[in-house]
């Protein structure tokens, strides 16, 4: 939990309006756009915008918010562990004990096997593969993130960047990409850039700008062979994407196959990076991609951090709901909770207590007659000591900031949504992957 | 769909200017990019344009004066005026000035606009009104609850909160201008005040391509009762501060800054006034008012979008249209979004295009 | 890698095959962050640039400390406020340089000082102040120029008066300071391999006039050469101007096109020369 907020003033008015209208339940909500509540505002994206990068990409969102990403990669040499001390740094990474390769790293533990037989005596096949990945750290990633007017150990900056580096790393997966060979491997900076003062919160942006320019990122393809030094194809055009592209129907077939590792192994891994959504509650209500105004009534807001996996086989360290989804793979990352602004919000003051507003004399709204009060306003209050009622009551059309966390049903509802079979997730993977590479 | 992916719009290319100008003396300044922009042919660059951009001479003729976006060379004997932003040329009798071509709001007397309160001092207020200076509020510019004409005491003084606090928005009047350009504000009338019951939103103050220009009526009150799925006659309230902020909220009876004509006459005012005039409690707002206001605010946005201007005439014909377009597409549910592709018809509908 | 000299004075081409007064080809767009005051993006060559205005606005005492600020009109004017960020992917080698980097605040001195002498500040009064913010995507040369480029045409989008653009350009000198060649001859708008080889200063004029608002040299170079260079350069900030002024004027006319704006009325006794 992060105060993440960018101060916003609204008044109780505005305050009281938003969170009735957000809060509707028969028609659903009204939002101030006119968006349904899982629609995103659309947004502009092109990628390859940065011919001196590995990938590069650029999303703005028509209110004008915009994000460049610019991925740079550098071979870097591994430390190689003497044998010894593998066995306890095989224990220490206990994330990355999954039994999962991708198709690449498959092809190269044949190699890697002969070796380490030579080295070793009667290392099997799984061992190999552990201490391959035992090899693999997080440090390979390095990931920055760029707010106009916010020095660089700000907390919403500091709390971003981990948000999204955890997302990145969370399954273990994304560092094994950038293994070249015993000794070296790539050395991923990622550098991500708000360039618009922030409007709203900028991390669904981020997280989108993010996964577009890791889809287009490209690394030169390998030519030497094996634990030499590495050398590569000058040639861009024959470079390879860290994600490879496939055709739908292909990634569909692949799949659906059977989960026979072997099988899933051979076919290229649909996986995809992650992305990292932010989801709010108002009332009954759960609302996407939730503008500045939106976020300053939530009750609860929450950031989903998704990734699209080969297979569900791949158990992240903590919770994992395997989706229900035959068409994508979906699973979930992880949930945080985001300190929704609405808290730091000064309340409204009801006409009855309002000294400026006359209220206690009866020519007042008729609502007011009925509706119990707030001690907001201490003349008023102290004029009318009978007035005065317990701070938990609400009055119709008079703003108070929620109080307490989200619900867990609430919680449970919001991931199932990002998640569901056609749900938005999903929605937003699709719209991704028809971006243009360049 | 929840998430639209548009291509980077051919607009911007376009406007890409793809120039290798050669500073070559005898290669002149030649630029092309004209070709992507429709225009019917290449046309030399500096006279006939009716844009005049900084730096550019305007006239040496000794009988203009100039006005805003102009300047003189200081020390200079001629009477050369030069421009000194980018935008069109406005003559008001022997006064040239220069319209920039979009700027940041500019108070003048008379304006009403739409405000919202950042601090709180001592005997007066500092608003937002999307200008260069904040503006100000004085206390002894409003009018007190009670109905009675009096001085400012310091009870007053003291609870300055209760009338207005940080974050609460307001409609107001500019009274004064300081030299430096500040406003100072009124809302010594009924029509003024406290807004609630609504929703606000920003636009561009003035050009950039729309936003809210200069009218006869900045308040006015929509009818919704032509959709039929509302049920009696509820209407709305648009408020378009002439700085490019704006206030649509439910309309009601004799409140309001559109109460203009309904509202007491003067020696009523201070009667009525401190009813509600200070609350910040919201009535209750059935469904179908909300869901118009939001539909008000997309014709807006939409309007603004696609660099229209927002005035009464184009927001009410704006409305009509988007109830039509919602007619229409009964089937579909989500008729109230009016961004991208369908602001774009929505706007195209209303100029012809 | 060393520059290879001679291949120039061969075929009086350089290394990314222009001639000595070219300048690189550059695209500009206005307005491309509807939420922004102003806004502007830049391109000359390999180096892009994105400029944000925020304001004329009042001073907000929480205003990053990194900027570098400059009063105009002797104080009595609106206070111009510049922070630039390279981003760490601008460069070929990754870098990441802080905020309080000591060349990057040079660069923002001065160009707030630059601009400062050209806004006509004086009509916002000393209370308000214009922030720019300026972002480098990708960097190839004439860092500095393009900088103060890009300002310049935000600023136009905002709105903000001047009295005229403030362009810049570089010009650079064939032959190293150790050379010592009399024959040498300037060049214009450096890229980052020439920059780093040869000797070469930034000269910022008030619009196509030969007013020098800003030079900066860093480099030692031959008195001799100098004067040739700054004309060079000065004809170089002709042509960024002429540059500028159409992506403005293009942009202008597109609003009257589409009805934006209303059309301008001409003076009739208008005497233009």
């Amino acid at each position: 939990m992060s105060s993440t907020s960018q101060h916003l003033l609204l008044s109780p008015a505005e305050l009281a309006y938003l969170h009735g209208s957000l809060s509707l339940i028969t028609p659903g909500p009204i939002r101030p756009d006119g968006r349904s509540p899982t629609q995103f505002r659309p947004l502009t994206a092109e990628t390859g915008i940065l011919p001196g990068t590995n990938g590069s990409a650029r999303i703005c969102f028509a209110d004008g918010t915009e994000a460049v990403v610019g991925v740079k990669a550098e071979v870097e040499k591994t430390p190689v562990p003497p044998y010894e001390f593998v066995a306890s740094t095989e224990g220490r990474k206990g994330h990355s004990s999954a039994p999962k390769k991708s198709s690449r790293k498959s092809k190269k533990t044949t190699t890697e096997d002969e070796e380490i037989s030579m080295d070793v005596d009667e290392d099997d096949e799984e061992a190999a593969g552990v201490n391959e990945k035992a090899r693999v750290s997080p440090d390979w990633v390095e990931l920055s993130v760029e707010i106009p007017g916010l020095r660089d150990d700000d907390s919403g900056t500091v709390f971003l960047t981990s948000m999204l580096t955890e997302a990145l790393l969370a399954d273990g997966e994304f560092v094994k990409k950038l293994w070249i060979n015993r000794r070296f491997h790539w050395k991923l900076y990622l550098d991500i850039i708000l360039i618009s003062p922030p409007l709203s919160y900028p991390l669904p942006l981020l997280s989108l700008t993010t996964h577009l320019a890791l889809l287009a990122t490209r690394l030169p393809r390998l030519k030497s062979e094996a634990d030499e030094d590495p050398m590569f194809d000058d040639d861009w055009a024959a470079a390879t994407f860290l994600y490879p592209r496939q055709d739908t129907t292909s990634a569909k077939a692949s799949n659906k196959s059977p989960k026979q590792p072997s099988a899933a192994a051979a076919a290229a891994p649909a996986s995809r990076p992650p992305i990292t959504l932010l989801v709010m509650a108002v009332g009954d209500n759960i609302i996407f991609d939730p503008s500045k105004e939106e976020l300053a009534v939530a009750d609860s807001a929450v950031a989903v951090s998704v990734a699209e996996g080969p297979s569900s086989e791949t158990e992240p360290e903590s919770e994992s709901i395997p989706a229900t989804s035959t068409k994508r793979n979906l699973h979930l990352l992880s949930v945080r909770t985001i300190d929704p602004p609405s808290r730091l919000t000064p309340p409204g003051v009801p006409n009855s207590v309002n000294a400026a507003a006359w209220g206690t004399m009866t020519a007042a709204t008729p609502t007011t007659t009925t509706a119990a009060t707030a001690p907001a306003n201490e003349s008023g209050a102290a004029k009318h000591p009978d007035a005065r009622v317990t701070e938990t009551e609400d009055v119709v059309g008079v703003w108070k900031a929620p109080r307490g966390g989200a619900k867990f049903g609430m919680l449970g509802a919001m991931v199932a949504k990002v998640l569901e079979r056609g749900g938005v997730a999903e929605e937003v993977l699709d719209g991704l992957e028809g971006v243009d590479l360049t | 769909m929840p998430i639209t992916i548009l291509q980077p719009s051919l607009a911007p290319p376009a406007k890409l200017r793809d120039a290798d100008s050669d500073s070559d003396s005898e290669g002149g300044a030649d630029l092309e990019g004209d070709i992507a922009m429709g225009r019917p042919a290449k046309r030399a660059r500096t006279q006939d344009s009716s844009i005049m951009t900084p730096g550019e001479i305007i006239t040496d003729d000794p009988q203009w004066m100039r006005g805003h976006g102009t300047y003189v060379i200081p020390g200079a004997s001629s009477n050369t005026i030069l421009s000194s932003v980018a935008g069109t040329l406005a003559k008001t009798n022997k006064l040239l000035s220069v319209r920039p071509l979009r700027a940041r709001y500019t108070p003048e007397i008379g304006d009403l606009v739409v405000g919202r309160i950042v601090e709180v001092q001592a005997k007066r207020w500092r608003v937002d009104v999307g200008g260069t200076l904040l503006a100000q509020l004085p206390l002894s510019a409003i009018n007190l609850p009670g109905g009675i004409q009096r001085r400012r005491t310091e009870t007053d003084e003291l609870q300055i909160r209760t009338f207005f606090s940080e974050g609460e928005l307001l409609v107001a009047e500019v009274q004064q201008l300081y030299n430096d350009g500040a406003a100072v504000l009124h809302t010594r009338s009924l029509k003024y005040g406290k807004l609630r019951n609504g929703v606000f939103m920003s636009v561009t103050g003035t050009g950039g391509g729309g936003g809210v220009v200069r009218a006869r009526r900045q308040a006015f009150t929509l009818d919704i009762s032509g959709t039929d799925e509302v049920s009696g006659s509820e209407k709305i309230d648009v408020l378009l501060g002439v700085n490019g902020y704006i206030w649509i909220s439910k309309h009601i009876e004799g409140e309001g800054a559109a109460a203009e004509t309904s509202g007491p006459g003067i020696t009523r005012i201070e009667e009525s006034v401190g009813l509600n005039v200070y609350s910040s409690q919201n009535d209750i707002i059935p469904v179908d008012t909300m869901r118009e206001i939001a539909r008000v605010r997309g014709v807006v946005t939409a309007l603004v979008e696609n660099g229209l201007r927002v005035d009464e005439e184009m927001v009410t014909k704006g409305y009509a249209e988007a109830v039509e377009m919602a007619k229409e597409e009964r089937d579909s549910a989500d008729t109230l979004w009016l961004g991208g592709e369908r602001g774009k018809r929505l706007a195209n509908a209303l100029v012809g295009r | 890698m060393p520059l290879d000299t001679s291949t120039y004075n061969l075929a009086l081409l350089r290394v990314d095959g222009r001639r000595w007064n070219e300048l690189r080809q550059q695209k500009g767009q206005l307005g491309v962050q509807p939420s922004a005051d102003g806004s502007a993006y830049l391109e000359m060559g390999n180096t892009k640039i994105q400029c944000i205005i925020t304001g004329p606005n009042e001073r907000d005492t929480k205003s990053t400390s990194s900027a570098s600020t400059a009063p105009t009109s002797h104080g009595l004017g609106a206070t111009v406020a510049v922070s630039i960020m390279i981003a760490p992917f601008a460069t070929v080698d990754r870098k990441r340089r802080g905020r309080n980097d000591k060349r990057l605040q040079e660069m923002q001195t001065t160009i707030a000082s630059g601009l400062a002498a050209t806004v006509q500040g004086q009509s916002y009064g000393p209370r308000s102040t214009i922030h720019i913010s300026l972002n480098v995507l990708s960097q190839d040369g004439s860092l500095l120029a393009c900088l103060i480029n890009a300002a310049s045409l935000a600023l136009v989008d905002a709105g903000v008066p001047m009295t005229d653009y403030l362009v810049a350009c570089t010009a650079g000198s064939t032959s190293s300071y150790a050379a010592a060649d009399e024959e040498a001859d300037p060049l214009l708008d450096l890229n980052t391999q020439e920059e780093q080889e040869l000797p070469f200063l930034t000269l910022a004029t008030l619009g196509a006039t030969d007013k020098v608002v800003a030079m900066v040299c860093e480099s030692r170079v031959q008195l001799t050469r100098l004067e040739g260079m700054m004309a060079t350069a000065a004809d170089g900030c002709k042509g960024v101007r002429d540059f500028l002024d159409g992506v403005v004027r293009d942009k202008g006319e597109l609003m009257v096109q589409e009805g934006a704006i209303g059309r301008g009325e001409v003076v009739s006794s208008m005497d233009l020369d």
